[in-house]
This record gives C-alpha cells, structure tokens and sequence, in this order.
C-alpha cells in the first residue's frame, strides 16, 4: 500500500496541480483517445499516473510509454469540466512536456522551424508570413491580436474582425503570444512571449483565436483578455446582424429563400479552458439555422501542432467528425480558432464536400449591418 | 496486450485511494474465446486474473496486489441489441452504462441503476459489484435489472444462466450468485438487462432541518403515508458547509441537516406526491422546504447532492469514502455514532446518502496521506462498522468488499458464513485464480 498522492519529488510537477487528481476516473469518458483505445495509458487519469511516476523517479524520462503518451494526448483539456476534484490537466500537460520532450532527446523536428519563426516579431516578417503591414487602426478599443500564423493563413479573419469591431486598434509590430511554446515543451518561453505581448498592446487583448486566448489568460489574466465572440456576446458590443431582410438580403443569394444551416466546431481551450461556448452558438443563431454537431464539444484533431506532428491520429479523429458533419447537411461549419479551420478544410476539401468552413468572423461579417 | 512499466503502472490502481499493486501483464481480450483462452493458460499455469471494467470501483476490487494479469474488458462493449418486445437489452460487459442508459432513453426506456460513477463504468463492472445508485429506494439496484448472463469459469468453460425472461427457476439461481462476485466466481462476458419505461415527469425538492434526527423523522413519516419516493438523499452539516464553500449552490448553512427528495411517473402523480412529502417534511418541523417549479430548478436541487463528494474532497488531499448501511430508520443513531468516532479519533467526517436506503457515505478527508492520518482514519472506520453492525446493518450497502473491507466480512458474516463463501470460490475456481485475496479468500 503506498498513496495515492506522491509526497516531495523531483520537482518537475507543481506539487499542488499533481496531488489533486483523486483517481475516481471521471475523466475517462470525456477524454478522446481512452474513448478511441479504450486503454487507460491514453486516459487522463492514466497519464496523470504517469506523471506522478516520473516525479518520484519511478520511471525514467526516456520510458517510452512516457514519451508515447505526453505526445499522444490532444491536450484538449476536455477532462476539466468533468473533473469533480478540479484538477489542471492542461496545466500539468505543459509541465510534463516541458520536462519530458526536451528530456527525451526527441524534441519535435517538424516543430523546430515553426517555433523559431514564432519566436520574434521580425523573423515572422522574414519568412514573408506578415504579407502586407496591416494598417493600423486608430479606435480607442481593444487591440487585436493578430496571431503569429492566423494572419499569414487567414488574413481574412482579421480583416472582418475590424469590420465587425470598428474601435479595434491594431498594432503591426505584435508577435507570437507563445501558446504554441508552452504546448510544446517550452514553457518558459510560451510566458515570455505572452507577457511581452502583454507589455506591447495595453488594455483589453481581442483574440480571433480560442487557443492564444486561453494561453494569454492564463499568463496575463482574465480581465485583459476577450475572445471575439465572448466579446461580440457582451450587450455594449454586439454587432447589429442580420439575415435575409429587405435592405440587407446577405452576400449569397443561395441562401435569399432559406436560412443557412450553419454548424459549430468548438474551440478545446476556448470551451474547457475558459468556458466560453455559448457565445458563439448565440451569435450563430443571428444569421442562421444553427446545427449542434454531436461532436461540437470534441476535438477536430488539430489540436496544435497535433496534427503536423501526428497526422495519422489526428486524421482519425478528424474522420468521425466529417462524417457527422456531411451527416447533419449543413452549409457552413464555423471554426473560432485558426487550428480547426485549417483541420476542417483541409479535410472537407479532401472528401470534395460542398461545405464550406469559415471563421465565426467572416461568417458574422458577412452579415453585419454597419450602424 | 500490454507488458510496458508504464501500462503496468496504470493499472495498478483502481478509484480506491491508498490501494495499489501492479499486474504483471494486462491483456484487453476481444472476444469469449479469448477470455476463455486467457483463463485456461492462467488456471494452467495458476497465475491470478483480475477483471476490469473502467476502474471506478471504490473497495480496492480490482488492485492486482498479487500481480498476475489484468483483464481489461473495455474493449468488448457492444450493443448486441434492444429487445422492445421483452424490454430487455443485451450487452457486451464493456458497454458504458451511460451508453446503455442513452440508447435505451432513445426508444422511451430507462435503466433504472444510476450508481455515482454512471458516466465512466461499465455494465459488467455495475454488475460484478452489484451496484447501488440514486434510485435503489423505489427502483432497486443492478441486481433487479440483470436478467441473463454469458460467463466464463476460471477453467475456460462457458455457461449461461437466465435470459429475457421474469421466471426462470431452471436450476440454482446462479445468475444471483455472479451479481456481486466481484470478479471472484467466473468472468462475465454477455449481460442481458432489463429495461422499464421511462417516466413521463420528474420533480424535486428539498427540506432543511435542524437535526438529522428529525429529518429521519420525516423520512419515516413519508414512507408510513404511502408515498414511494423515487430520489431521497441527505446531507449532513458538514457537507452543507462544505457544498456551500466549494459548490455554492445557495444552501442556508444554519441547518443541521439536508432533505432532498423527488418523485417521478405520470405529471398528476409527480405533484401529488411531491406535496405530500413536503407536508410530511413540515409535519417533522422542516426549517424550510423548497419544490422546484421546473427542470432547471430541480436541476440546481439535485446539484447540492452531487457536489457533496467534491467539495469534500477539496478539503485536503486524500478523500476515503465508506457506505456502511442500516435499516433506514436508524439513520439518525447511524450519523450519532459515526461524529462520535470522529470526535474519539480526532477527525472531522462528513456524511452524506441515501437516506431512502439508509446507505451513508461518512467521508473522512485528511491533509496528508501521513500514517498517523490513516491509522486514525481506519480506527473510525472500524468503529462505524461495529456501529453499523450493531444497529442491524453491513459494512457495505453498494461499494462491495475488495480488498479494502476483506478485514471486516467475518464480522458481518460469521464464521461459518465465512467457510460456505469460501465452498462455493473453489467450486467455480479450484485454483483460486480469480481476483484472489477478495471474496472467498
């Protein structure tokens, strides 16, 4: 007999954050690789077992089935809301692959270029992501975050964001805030980069991006930081939207007789980290018939860097979602993160599917009748 | 098949805090004939087997704390079908409660067992511990809804007993006798259920007092007047200062107890019954008693009941939950003595349950897993069980023996209770290969 919760350590763990877990496996249901294996080392509570091990030294950082699960994990921290004792998953995750993927001597070669670029301002410019300096706006409400590869992949996005939120002051110089650091092994430098990104744009920080937000909550607080439908949602900022009337009939004439059906795709941080998720559905319902997916709260597989580094899991899961997606027969399915939007049309492209993924921005945008 | 540290790791331990032991080797069988090919390698060559569903089981049933092979039965958990003629379903063991409950909520139907862990466990887990839950009071427990089962012996024969039938006395009630095994007489590896119609309306309420011994009061007055209450739970005060620090849910802390009760079938029925026991709560003096208007209300209601094991937990870092039970009025004499073993041992237990059942869950949370904490803890615990047993009661109402209460059975059983339990291990299992150190040992 030895408890459950270790006493004194390595270290490696906030000692608080691990002793929380009462192993009750509440979690295993809610966590999207136990659901797929049924294998409890791919569970929550299992990887916490885990972690408490390489604490104590029980088992070594090289161990592979340490190594396997830190990165087989989503980091989707859909076993927050379930946990009746409150753990941190996603708190711990950081840790553990701060700890274990530098220690391990398999630091991720696909991440290397990715992180580098993230890591200053002025190198993002360089590998001609920033394609245009984006003016910046002279309003007197929040900045907007532009996102360190949002803005080279989706520069619409942030384009209807200022649409939609005229005061919007936007900063050119910005940088990455470092989510992508601390998700990947280096959490030092995922804080870094948010708090200097937090010294640069004073006020509230407008984020197009469910996964920056969660991070920068974490590191700056909540009170500095609005994802954009937590804002759009909020009565002094709500855009006037409209669908179908007689002055504003919509941009597609496809849609003059019916309302889109128009289905959601969560943000994992932005709903299990800072449980913002019914914004956007609201928001949806203003121009359309909105569709909850039976997977809306799940994950896409894109999580991160996930699906660069694990792409055959990550198409997996990706799967069960477009079929529910082409199941359900609808015309838009929103992301409110830039990970997910590339998942999903990265994969209904792939299945030639006549639906159409967009951003929560541009789909509000489309819509929005300036006052 | 999984023979790396890291797996063995992991399933070392099950829901049951302090309880561990590591496997040598856990095998997910896929089908009956692997469980049966498993079974007759390892009473060959006499090396332990423990089935497992999800691991939630609350008395180190499943802790390997001899080694040997874990078997996993997550991944046998199909829906073979729903009979909507025999209201009846069959099932894989690994099937998600919560999977059978939905799909069976989908044709109108409900599964009435709905223990703490409904979301996570598996049926054959539910079924192997005979698990208890919400409804035990009006609907019974998992033992009242198994109706058949296919099963494996420890030396790999296959057996079925019962089936989608209401009598079957073909032989001895063996079926009965697999319901609560824990995993020590046989594998189960098919589950036949029973499923009732779902109610149309379910209603909630609650009732403060300032004694848990009146609102054992009012239990008994609302059982004497004819009413079957469907949901019957209590708090004790501990818990409501608890619930109310961690959940906040809007108790008024200045009672000394908490009622929650509810009823469920046709609408006109429901608000009968629902006024009735609220009146009879009045009758015993209730401090105040609230019925919830619409869902969201008795929603918020059942809340209070379900952050009580939570908020407990958050008082320190190990939690150690029990479920002695007594005839349901002794209730109140129950709480008494449990606070007086925590009063001798220096401990603070809160206590919470089924008030319908009279299962109490007294709930022991210390800061430290020191063992001067638990050796303190365990002295209570054995004080609540003598309490228990004296007042007409058992050490364990639904979490069942393991390893953890193994120490306790003779007290319960006897002696020569004990000897017979032992007659019929070894008739299932010569070599003592299942689960052993549990039940029958």
């Amino acid at each position: 007999m030895s408890p459950n919760a270790p006493t004194g350590g390595r270290k490696v763990f906030t000692p608080e954050l691990l002793d929380r877990c009462i192993s009750c496996g509440f979690c295993l249901p809610a966590c999207p690789t136990y659901v797929r294996t049924g294998v409890e080392t791919s569970s929550p509570r299992g990887r916490i077992d885990l972690m408490r091990a390489v604490e104590t030294g029980v088992l070594p950082d090289d161990d592979a089935t340490v190594q396997e699960e830190s990165s087989f994990c989503l980091g989707c921290r859909a076993c927050e809301p379930v946990c009746p004792a409150g753990v941190q998953y996603g708190a711990l995750l950081e840790e553990w692959r701060d700890h274990t993927w530098d220690r391990g001597g398999r630091r991720r070669v696909r991440l290397k270029p990715l992180l580098w670029g993230a890591n200053r301002p002025w190198r993002l410019r360089a590998m001609g992501l920033v394609r245009r300096r984006t003016r910046g706006g002279d309003g007197d409400g929040p900045q907007l975050m532009l996102g360190c590869y949002e803005r080279a992949l989706f520069p619409k996005v942030s384009r209807a964001a200022r649409a939609l939120v005229p005061a919007l002051r936007v900063d050119p110089g910005q940088g990455c805030c470092g989510a992508l650091h601390a998700h990947n092994g280096d959490l030092k430098r995922g804080r870094e980069l948010a708090e200097e990104l937090g010294r640069r744009l004073d006020g509230t920080i407008l984020t197009t991006a469910g996964g920056c937000a969660a991070h920068l909550v974490t590191v700056l607080g909540a009170d500095r930081v609005r994802e954009l439908s937590q804002y759009l949602a909020e009565a002094d900022h709500r855009p006037r939207l409209t669908f179908g009337a007689a002055d504003h009939p919509g941009p597609d004439p496809a849609f003059a007789a019916r309302r889109p059906r128009i289905a959601l795709q969560d943000s994992c941080h932005l709903r299990n980290g800072m449980g913002v998720f019914r914004q956007p559905r609201e928001l949806i319902e203003e121009v359309g018939e909105y569709v909850e997916l039976p997977s809306a709260s799940e994950c896409c597989g894109a999580a991160g860097t996930y699906s660069i580094l694990r792409p055959r899991d990550s198409k997996r899961i990706l799967d069960d979602k477009l079929d529910q997606i082409e199941a359900a027969q609808v015309d838009f399915v929103v992301a409110v993160n830039p990970g997910c939007l590339r998942q999903l049309q990265t994969g209904l492209k792939r299945r030639r599917s006549s639906v159409r993924a967009l951003h929560l921005a541009e789909l509000l945008a489309d819509h929005y009748v300036p006052a | 098949m999984r023979a790396d540290a890291g797996a063995l790791r992991v399933y070392a331990q099950d829901a049951t805090p302090l309880f561990r032991g590591e496997p040598d080797v856990v095998v997910l069988p896929g089908s009956t004939a692997e469980v049966a090919g498993v079974l007759r390698v390892a009473t060959e060559l006499g090396v332990p087997v423990i089935p497992r569903g999800a691991g939630t089981n609350l008395s180190a049933g499943t802790i390997a704390d001899r080694g040997g092979i874990m078997l996993v039965l997550t991944r046998m958990d199909g829906l073979v079908e729903v009979d909507l003629d025999n209201l009846a379903a069959v099932c894989q063991p690994g099937l998600p409660t919560a999977r059978l409950g939905a799909v069976a909520g989908e044709h109108g139907l409900l599964y009435p067992p709905d223990p703490g862990s409904r979301t996570t466990s598996t049926i054959g887990g539910n079924v192997a511990e005979n698990a208890g839950g919400l409804r035990g009071l009006k609907y019974g427990v998992t033992r009242d809804y198994l109706a058949g089962c296919e099963a494996v012996l420890a030396t790999g024969e296959v057996i079925r007993a019962g089936g989608k039938l209401v009598k079957d006395v073909a032989g001895y009630d063996i079926l009965r006798l697999l319901c609560g095994s824990e995993g020590t007489l046989a594998v189960l590896t098919e589950l036949t259920v029973r499923l009732v119609p779902a109610p149309e309306a379910t209603q909630l309420g609650l009732a403060y007092f300032s004694t848990l011994a009146a609102a054992g009061r009012a239990v008994s007055r609302v059982l004497r007047g004819g009413v079957l209450p469907a949901t019957l739970e209590f708090l004790d005060a501990t818990c409501i200062e608890t619930v109310e620090d961690f959940a906040a849910v809007g108790l008024r802390r200045d009672a000394g107890a908490l009622l929650i009760f509810g009823q469920d079938g046709g609408p006109e029925g429901v608000a009968r019954d629902v006024t009735r026991i609220a009146e009879a709560c009045e009758a015993e003096g209730a401090l105040d008693v609230v019925v919830a208007q619409d869902a969201a209300q008795s929603d918020r209601i059942l809340e209070a009941r379900r952050a009580a094991l939570p908020s407990l937990s958050r008082l320190g870092r190990v939690t150690l939950l029990e479920d002695a039970t007594v005839p349901r009025s002794q209730i109140a004499a129950m709480v008494e003595r449990i606070e007086a073993a925590g009063a001798r041992h220096g401990l603070r237990i809160g206590t919470f349950g089924h008030a319908g059942d009279g299962n109490l869950h007294p709930t022991v949370v210390l800061a430290d897993s020191g063992e001067d904490a638990v050796a303190r803890a365990h002295r209570a615990f054995e004080d609540i069980f003598e309490a228990a047993i004296a007042l007409g009661g058992t050490i364990t109402g639904e979490h069942g023996v393991g390893l953890a209460k193994l120490p306790y059975l003779e007290r319960r059983l006897g002696a020569e209770h004990m000897a017979l339990l032992r007659r019929i291990k070894s008739a299932f299992d010569p070599q003592g290969i299942l689960n052993p150190g549990k039940l029958g040992s």
